[in-house]
C-alpha cells in the first residue's frame, strides 16, 4: 500500500497572493494546455467511462458460472478471455473498475471532509491541537496497510468497510496537510486583520482560511484517489477487500495466483488495468499541481 | 543534541500509548476465534474447544487490559499464543529479515532514484531527462504486487533465473540469500525510487539556480565540482527526510512483498498475527515496530540538523 | 491367560494390531532383506504450502506441523500405510483378559537423538506432558494410570473398558510422541525438538524453513522389512531434507520444474498436465485427501426443517461442486469413509448426489420456507471451500432458494459455526481430512455432541444419531462398531445433517531421480534416496 507522497503538498505553497479575475478560469485554461494532465485525463476517462457504463456495455453477468468455458485465453468469443470458473473476464474486468472507482471518489470525499474538519480544528484552535495530533501520529505511526488489515478484519470484509478502513489511514495524513497550510494562514496578514476587524471563527476558517487552503487539498486528494484505488486492490489482493466473488481487481488477481503459471492473463489484464488507471491519476495529480500550486512542480 | 534527541523521544511515548491502546481495542474487536486459527484445519470441535480453554480467553476486557500493561510496566511484552514464545524474541528473530530485505531495496532506491534524479536534473529537457521522468512515472504508479507477479512469471517461471519463493537465511547460504531477496528488493524498491528520482530531480533543479552555484559557476569551478561539491551537497539536505519516510514506507511495502514471496520477515509475521488472532504477538509485534520507526524518525531528524547548518532545535 | 499381540487371533483391536503387522510383512513379499538405502547421501529441498508455527506435536493439530515433526517424533503406536493401529516403538503389546491392562515392552536399543537411550521412563514422562498439555489428552480419559516396573516395561490401566483405544492411542491426528524425560516440563508450543526418529532436527527458522539432517544413531524396527504408514523398518538415505514455505502454488510448481526444489505439496490442477509432460517430474496424485462437505445450521430456520433440507439436498449435484472445488481433480464418495478402509460403508447413498431440480422443488414446497435470503457461510482461506460454495450457491438458486454467499476468514467461520443457537447462517462448508483418513470413529466425532456440526438446538444432538454414535464406541466387536457406523451415516444422510460432496485429490510430486517418496498424507523421508 502506499502512503500519502510527501511532495503532494507543503505550507508555504499558500503564500501567494490573492488571485483577481476569474481564477478558476484561468487555471482551467493552463489546465487544458498541460500535455501531461491531459494524457492523465484521457487514462482515467477511459476508466472512468468503463466504470460509468458497466451496465450497458457488459453482455455477461460477470457472476455467472460457466465451468465448460473456465480457462479461455482472449480473443474469440470472450473479448478477454475466461477465469477459473469460466466467468468473462471482459465483465468483471469492467465491473472492477466501477467499483475502484466507487472506492476512490468514496474515500476522496471521506478525506475532503473530514480531513479539512480536523486539520482546520487542529490547524486554528491551538486547543485541540495537541490532542488531535496525538491522536493523529498514533494513527500515522502504524504501517498503513496492517491499519487497514486490522480495521478490515476488524469490520469484516465489505466494500462499506473497505472504504472506511482506508478512511482511518488516509484521513490522518490529510489533516496533517491541512493543518500545516492552515497553521501559515493564520498568521497571514489579512487573516489577522479580520480577526482585529472583529469577525467570528467560523466565518474566519470559512472565507479566508479554507478557500485558499484548497490548492493543495484538490492536488493532494487527486493523488489520494491513485493511492484509495491502489490500496483497495491491495487489500482485495490479500483477500481483505470487497468480499468475493465481488468482481474488484485486487479479487480476480487474487483468484488468478495460482493460475499465473499456465493462464497469466487472469492476473495480467485487471493488472494492467490498474496500473493505467494510477498511472492516469497521478499524471492529473502532476498536472493539477503545476497549475495550482506552481511553487512545487517537479516536472517542467 | 542529546537533549534533542531525550525530548523527541519524550514526546514520542504518548504516541506509542496511544498505538498500543488503540491496537489493543482494534484485536479485541476482531471476530473470530484464535482457537480455531491455531488448531488448523484437521482438528476436531473438541481439539478445538481444549485450545479455548486451554489459553483462558475469557477473561474480561479490562482485566486482559491491566495485565497486559502490567507486563509491559516490567518489560513483558507477552507471549505468542500460535508459537508459545515470546513476542520479543520472535519479533527480534524477523526483524533481521525484513530490515536485511529493506537495506537491500533502500541500496536499490537510492541507486536508481539518484541516478535517474540527477541525470534528468543535468540533462534538463533531454531524451535523458524525459526518459527518467517517464520511468519514475511509471515507478510510481506500478502497484508492487502486481510486479512481483509479473516477475515471478518472467524471471522464475519462464526464465529460471530466480527463485520463485521461499526464504534462505544469510547466515546460511548469503548467495542463496541474495538470490532469494532479489526480486522482493526490486519490486519494494521501484514504487520508492520513481519518488526519489522526482524529488531529486526537482530539489536539483531548485538548488542549480541558487546564486550561490551561479557565483561557483562564474568563477569557472570546473562543472562535475560544482555539480557534486555544491548542487548535490546541498540537494541531500532535503532528500535526507524523504529518504527516512522511504525507510517506514519499504517496512510498510514489506507485508505485501513477503506475503507474496513468502519471505518470514515482520510483516509477514504481523499479518498472520492478525489473521489468527494472536493478540499478544500483534500488541507487542506493531508496538516494537512503531516504535522502531519513532526512532528511525528521530534519527533522521537529527541528521537532518546535521547536514543542515541553519536548523536548529530550540 | 494373556495374549500377545503376535499371537492374538480375537477380532478386537489387538486383532487388528495383528493383522496389520502381517499385511506389512506380507506386501514385501520380494524382499527377502530388510530395506537398504540404494544411495546415501544427497539434500532433499521440500516445498510446502503452509506456514509452521511450533514443532511441538502434543500440542498442535496442524498438517503443516505434522509434516515435519511426524520425520523427527515417533510413538509406542501408530498406523500403517492402509491406517491400521500397528506397533512402532513397542516391539509387543499384551492386553489382559479383562481389557483393562496394556502391557507394552519397549525395542531395544532406541537412542534418542541426543544419544540417550530409550527407556520406559521416557515413555511415562511422555505420558505425562500429554497428560497435563497434549491437544487430544481426552484420549486418557479412560486411563486409570502408567507405570513402569522395569525399564523395558510399560504398562496402562484403564478405569473401564474401552474397546476403540488402541484405535485411539495410534491416531495421527495429535500423536502422543515419545520424548525424553527431561522434556516433560517443556511448555506447550515450546518443546525441545529431540526424538527417537530416523531424522532429527538441525535448524529451524520459523516462517522459513525447517532443515531435518539423518540420525546415524537411528535403529530400525526389525519386526518389518518396509516402512508402512508412520512405522515399519525405517532408514534415513538422505543427508539432509529441507522443509522450505513456499505459499503460492505456482512458485512451488516452477521451483519443481527448475529443480530448485525436489518434492512439493499442494499442485494445482491447472499446472498437473504440464507437469505430466515434464521426464525430469514425477507427479505423485493423493487420492481421498479430504472430504468436502457442507453442513447445516438445524438450530434455525427454515434449516431446522427436513424438508427444507431434503429439498438442498435434492439440489445440489456433486459433480459440478467438486470440479468446481478441485479443477476437476476428485473423486465421487458417498459418506465419510472411503472404498480401501474397512469400515467403508455406501449407507444411505440414495441421499447423495441427487440433483433433481423437479424433486427439490416438491420438497420445497412442503418447507415454511417463503424466499427469505439462506446464507451459505464460507471463507477464501481453503479456495475448495469457497468454490464449492460457490457452485452450491447456484444450484440452490436454480431450485428457487435465495441463497446468499457470506465468506470470511476460517478462524471467524470457524466460531460463527461453533455458535450455539446461531442464526448468522445456514449452511457452512469445511473439509474434512485428517479424520476420515483415522477412521470412522475419529469421523464421526464431528457428527456427535457436544459440538456436532449441523449445530442442533442448545447442542443436544439428535437422539437416534447420539444412540449411533454410543454403539460406535462401546461395541466390544469391530463388526458390531462398523455396523453402528453404517447406521448412523444412514441416519445423518436421510436426515440431510451432513452433504459431503465427494473427496478430494491433492497431488503431490517430485524430481524424477526421487526414489521410494510414496504420497501419503504427511511426507515420509524416510527409505527415500535420490539418484546422481
Amino acid at each position: 500500500m502506499s502512503e500519502v507522497l510527501p511532495l503532494a503538498a507543503a505550507p508555504e505553497a499558500v503564500e501567494r497572493a490573492p488571485k483577481r479575475r476569474h481564477p478558476a478560469l484561468a487555471a482551467l485554461r493552463r489546465l487544458f494546455r498541460h500535455r501531461l494532465f491531459l494524457t492523465g485525463l484521457f487514462l482515467f476517462g477511459i476508466i472512468a467511462f468503463l466504470a460509468a457504463a458497466a451496465p450497458w456495455i457488459t453482455t455477461a453477468d460477470p457472476n455467472r458460472l460457466s465451468m465448460r468455458n473456465k480457462f479461455l485465453p482472449p480473443g474469440g468469443d470472450y473479448i478477454l478471455g475466461t477465469d477459473n470458473f469460466g466467468r468473462s473476464l471482459w465483465s468483471r474486468v469492467v465491473w472492477g473498475a466501477q467499483l475502484s472507482v466507487i472506492i476512490g471518489i468514496s474515500v476522496v470525499a471521506l478525506n475532503a471532509v473530514f480531513g479539512t474538519l480536523i486539520g482546520a480544528l487542529a490547524g486554528y484552535f491551538r486547543r485541540v491541537d495537541n490532542v488531535l495530533m496525538r491522536i493523529n501520529d498514533a494513527l500515522m505511526a502504524f504501517p498503513a496497510i496492517l491499519l487497514a488489515i486490522g480495521v478490515t478484519a476488524m469490520l469484516g470484509p465489505s466494500t462499506m468497510n473497505v472504504i472506511l478502513a482506508l478512511g482511518i489511514v488516509y484521513v490522518p495524513r490529510t489533516a496533517r496537510i491541512v493543518r500545516a497550510s492552515v497553521i501559515v494562514l493564520r498568521e497571514m496578514e489579512y487573516v489577522q486583520a479580520a480577526v482585529a476587524a472583529g469577525a467570528g471563527h467560523w466565518r474566519i476558517l470559512r472565507h479566508h482560511i479554507l478557500p485558499n487552503a484548497m490548492a493543495p487539498m484538490i492536488v493532494q486528494l487527486s493523488f489520494l484517489f491513485a493511492y484509495a484505488v491502489l490500496s483497495e486492490a491491495t487489500l482485495s489482493f490479500l483477500g481483505l477487500g470487497a468480499v468475493p466473488p465481488t468482481p474488484t481487481w485486487g479479487n480476480i488477481m487474487a483468484e488468478g495466483r495460482d493460475f499465473m503459471r499456465d493462464a497469466p492473463w487472469i492476473i495480467a489484464i485487471p493488472g494492467v488495468a490498474l496500473m493505467l488507471t494510477v498511472l492516469g491519476l497521478n499524471m492529473l495529480g502532476d498536472g493539477l499541481r503545476d497549475v495550482l500550486d506552481p511553487r512545487l512542480r517537479i516536472q517542467q | 543534541m542529546m537533549g534533542v534527541a531525550l525530548r523527541r523521544l519524550a514526546s514520542a511515548l504518548p504516541v506509542l500509548l496511544l498505538v498500543s491502546l488503540i491496537t489493543f481495542g482494534m484485536m479485541r474487536l476482531i471476530p473470530g476465534d484464535p482457537a480455531a486459527a491455531i488448531a488448523g484445519l484437521s482438528a476436531t470441535p473438541q481439539q478445538v474447544a481444549q485450545i479455548r480453554a486451554d489459553l483462558g480467553l475469557d477473561q474480561p476486557f479490562l482485566q486482559q487490559l491491566v495485565h497486559w500493561y502490567g507486563g509491559l510496566l516490567q518489560g513483558d511484552l507477552g507471549r505468542s499464543i500460535l508459537m508459545g514464545r515470546g513476542v520479543f524474541a520472535v519479533t527480534m528473530e524477523r526483524l533481521p529479515v525484513t530490515l536485511g530485505l529493506s537495506a537491500y531495496a533502500l541500496v536499490l532506491t537510492l541507486l536508481i532514484g539518484l541516478l535517474c534524479g540527477i541525470a534528468a536534473a543535468l540533462k534538463q529537457n533531454t531524451i535523458i531527462d524525459q526518459l527518467a521522468m517517464v520511468f519514475a512515472m511509471i515507478g510510481i504508479s506500478v502497484p508492487s504486487f502486481f510486479l512481483g507477479l509479473v516477475m515471478i512469471i518472467v524471471f522464475a517461471v519462464h526464465l529460471g533465473w530466480l527463485p520463485t519463493g521461499g526464504y534462505v537465511p544469510f547466515a546460511q547460504d548469503p548467495w542463496g540469500w541474495f538470490r532469494s531477496v532479489t526480486m522482493p528488493a526490486i519490486s519494494l524498491a521501484l514504487l520508492q525510487a520513481g519518488l526519489l528520482a522526482r524529488i531529486t530531480r526537482s530539489t536539483m533543479l531548485e538548488v542549480m539556480r541558487q546564486d550561490y552555484i551561479r557565483t561557483a559557476r562564474a568563477k569557472g569551478l570546473p562543472y562535475h565540482q560544482v555539480v557534486f561539491r555544491h548542487a548535490l551537497a546541498n540537494a541531500l539536505i532535503p532528500i535526507t527526510t524523504v529518504v527516512g519516510i522511504i525507510i517506514s514506507l519499504l517496512l510498510s511495502g514489506a507485508v505485501v512483498t513477503e506475503a507474496l514471496f513468502s519471505i518470514p520477515g515482520i510483516g509477514q509475521l504481523l499479518t498472520q498475527a492478525v489473521l489468527n488472532r494472536d493478540y499478544p504477538m500483534v500488541q507487542g509485534g506493531l508496538l516494537l515496530v512503531t516504535g522502531f520507526l519513532v526512532l528511525v524518525n528521530i534519527g533522521i531528524d537529527l541528521l537532518y540538523a546535521v547536514l543542515d547548518p541553519r536548523v536548529r532545535y530550540e | 491367560m494373556q495374549r500377545s499381540l503376535l499371537a492374538s487371533c480375537r477380532p478386537s483391536a489387538v486383532a487388528a494390531l495383528g493383522l496389520a503387522l502381517a499385511a506389512g510383512i506380507a506386501a514385501t513379499p520380494a524382499a527377502a532383506a530388510p530395506f537398504q538405502c540404494p544411495q546415501r547421501g544427497g539434500d532433499l529441498v521440500f516445498g510446502q504450502e503452509a506456514n509452521v508455527n511450533s514443532l511441538d506435536q502434543m500440542t498442535s493439530s496442524t498438517i503443516s506441523t505434522r509434516n515435519i515433526a511426524m520425520n523427527i517424533y515417533e510413538s509406542l503406536v501408530t498406523r500403517d500405510e492402509n491406517n491400521r493401529p500397528i506397533l512402532e516403538l513397542a516391539e509387543k503389546m499384551v492386553e489382559s483378559d479383562d481389557r483393562l491392562t496394556y502391557t507394552f515392552t519397549l525395542r531395544s536399543g532406541v537412542t534418542f537423538h541426543n544419544g540417550k537411550a530409550l527407556t520406559s521412563a521416557d515413555v511415562a514422562a511422555s505420558f505425562d506432558r500429554y497428560k497435563r498439555i497434549g491437544l487430544q489428552r481426552s484420549t486418557l480419559d479412560n486411563v486409570d494410570r502408567w507405570e513402569t516396573p522395569d525399564a523395558a516395561t510399560f504398562v496402562i490401566r484403564m478405569k473401564v473398558v474401552q474397546p476403540t483405544f488402541i484405535e485411539a492411542l495410534s491416531s495421527f491426528s495429535v500423536p502422543i510422541v515419545i520424548i525424553p524425560a527431561e522434556h516433560k516440563d517443556d511448555a506447550p508450543q515450546q518443546l525441545r525438538p529431540v526424538g527417537t526418529g530416523p531424522f532429527r532436527l538441525l535448524e529451524f527458522t520459523p516462517g522459513a524453513q525447517a532443515r531435518l539432517g539423518r540420525y546415524d544413531g537411528y535403529k530400525p524396527n526389525t519386526a518389518y522389512e518396509q516402512a508402512t504408514g508412520f512405522g515399519g523398518y525405517k532408514l534415513a538415505c538422505l543427508d539432509t531434507v529441507t522443509f522450505r514455505i513456499v505459499t503460492e502454488a505456482s512458485a512451488r510448481v516452477a521451483g519443481l520444474e527448475t529443480g530448485e526444489l525436489q518434492g512439493v505439496e499442494d499442485v494445482p490442477t491447472k499446472s498437473v498436465a504440464a507437469l505430466r509432460g515434464n521426464r525430469n517430474v514425477t507427479v505423485l496424485p493423493l487420492e481421498n485427501w479430504w472430504i468436502q462437505i457442507a453442513l447445516p445450521n438445524t438450530a434455525t430456520p427454515p434449516t431446522d426443517n427436513l424438508n427444507f433440507r431434503r429439498a438442498v439436498q435434492a439440489a445440489l449435484g456433486a459433480e459440478d461442486i467438486m470440479d468446481a472445488a478441485t479443477d476437476g481433480n476428485f473423486r465421487l464418495n458417498v459418506g465419510f469413509q472411503f472404498p480401501n478402509q474397512p469400515s467403508y460403508t455406501d449407507a444411505g447413498k440414495q441421499f447423495y448426489n441427487i440433483n433433481d431440480i423437479a424433486a427439490a422443488r416438491r420438497f420445497l414446497a412442503q418447507s415454511p420456507y417463503k424466499g427469505e435470503p439462506i446464507t451459505i457461510l464460507t471463507n477464501r482461506d481453503y479456495p475448495a471451500m469457497y468454490n464449492a460454495a460457490l457452485v452450491m450457491q447456484q444450484q440452490m438458486k436454480a431450485a428457487g432458494i435465495n441463497a446468499q454467499l457470506r465468506v470470511v476468514d476460517w478462524p471467524t467461520s470457524v466460531q460463527m459455526s461453533q455458535q450455539v443457537n446461531s442464526n448468522e447462517w445456514h449452511f457452512f462448508h469445511s473439509g474434512w481430512g485428517t479424520q476420515p483418513a483415522l477412521g470412522a470413529l475419529a469421523t464421526m466425532q464431528f457428527l456427535a455432541s457436544p459440538g456436532a456440526n449441523y449445530r442442533p438446538r442448545d447442542d443436544k444432538g439428535d437422539p437416534d444419531v447420539e444412540a449411533a454414535w454410543n454403539d460406535m464406541n462401546t461395541k466390544p466387536t469391530e463388526a458390531e462398531r462398523n455396523a453402528a457406523f453404517a447406521r448412523m451415516q444412514q441416519l445423518v444422510m436421510e436426515r440431510a445433517l451432513a452433504y459431503p460432496f465427494g473427496s478430494l485429490t491433492k497431488v503431490q510430486a517430485t524430481r524424477a531421480n526421487v526414489k521410494g517418496f510414496r504420497p501419503f498424507r504427511i511426507p515420509r523421508f524416510a527409505n527415500v534416496w535420490m539418484e546422481r
